[in-house]
């Protein structure tokens, strides 16, 4: 291959994509800096989430139809294979809290691809880290109420161990659960979210560059580059899901972690 | 999600959280101990070798603490 992939033609394009696509401008001008496509799109996804829940539940029936039935499945995934299998027979009533961040997950990941939106909040990591902190509050706080501050801190921090291991054992307690867990959980979804455009934007952007170049022998790999974003699109379906379910899961073992007895 | 997953059976299991909750404590063993460790190091201006240390002495405790938390009881 003779013909290099000339960067003179993709002046125009913003490619290679780089952070500075995260940062949107507002949507209106001269409006609030705050309002962009990012607090549009949660807003939607609230919005949404509500009406489906209230439609689907307005009038249930024994027998239930389609809208209902879809909801009842998202609720009863969250209810019996998370917080049930997850905490036991009381975390039955962390199910409302799961399914709800479940979904706004799910939703919010999704719109990552869906044409004409494909962007989600949660490649912005102020959306993902929000939501951690929520989890982080609700798992201390479940533990604070079960054992008292006190018992809840020797309890989470104190492992079950000869005393001479305990100065080793207390700090790594210490940052892997009120630091690391948090922070994790964050950025596990911030980062998969972002990688994920980026990687849409590299293939979708890269076809048009590649269909630009000087030589004929490049020009038709833009179509490869081009079916490569439509697959990854498709990939990103599947990291959506998973990223949504590890992050009430692992919420979920979190508020175990708090309420359980001994470890 | 759709329907297949309203059943118990058949689900991923939550081994995931579990898996996660381990690497944590991993990290999280050769983040402190190895910090403590580089600190040794500049206090004592060695080349590293506390660092190194701190970090195999995190990766122990962390394992201990896996097994500990998370292993039959």
């Amino acid at each position: 291959m003779t013909g290099q992939v000339s960067v003179r033609a993709a002046e125009e394009l913003p490619f290679p994509p780089s952070v500075e696509d995260f940062y949107l401008p507002p949507l209106i001008d001269g409006g609030g800096y705050w309002l962009t496509k990012f607090t549009l799109l949660v807003w939607l996804a609230v919005a949404i989430l509500i009406v489906f829940f209230t439609i689907a539940y307005r009038d249930p029936k024994l027998v239930p139809g389609r809208v209902q039935w879809m909801a009842e499945s998202v609720y009863g995934f969250a209810r019996n294979s998370v917080a049930r299998e997850m905490i036991g027979a009381e975390g039955v009533r962390f199910a409302p809290y799961l399914a709800t961040l479940f979904s706004f997950i799910v939703l919010t990941n999704i719109f990552g691809i869906i044409p004409g939106i494909q962007l989600s909040p949660n490649s912005h990591i102020a959306f993902p880290a929000t939501l951690a902190v929520i989890s982080y509050i609700l798992f201390n706080y479940v533990g604070i109420r079960r054992y008292g501050l006190a018992k809840y801190f020797k309890h989470s921090l104190v492992p079950p161990a000869p005393w001479f291991v305990l100065p080793i054992l207390i700090p790594i307690e210490f940052i892997s659960t009120f630091l690391v867990r948090p922070f994790t959980l964050a950025v596990r979804l911030f980062a998969n979210m972002f990688a994920g455009h980026v990687i849409l934007l590299v293939f979708t952007l890269g076809g048009f560059v590649l269909l630009r170049a000087e030589s004929l022998f490049i020009k038709p790999v833009s179509l490869v580059s081009w079916a490569l974003a439509v697959a990854l699109t498709f990939l990103e379906v599947l990291v959506a899901l998973l990223q949504a379910y590890i992050f009430v899961v692992l919420t979920s073992s979190y508020v175990q972690g708090a309420l359980a007895e001994e470890h | 999600m759709t329907g297949d997953h309203s059943q118990h059976q058949g689900d991923p299991t939550p081994g995931a959280g579990q898996a996660w909750a381990a690497l944590g404590y991993l990290i999280s063993g050769m983040a402190v101990w190895g910090f403590a460790g580089w600190l040794v190091d500049r206090w004592l201006g060695s080349d590293g070798i506390v660092t190194a240390v701190g970090i195999m002495v995190g990766v122990a405790g962390g394992i201990y603490l896996i097994m500990k938390r998370m292993g039959p009881s």
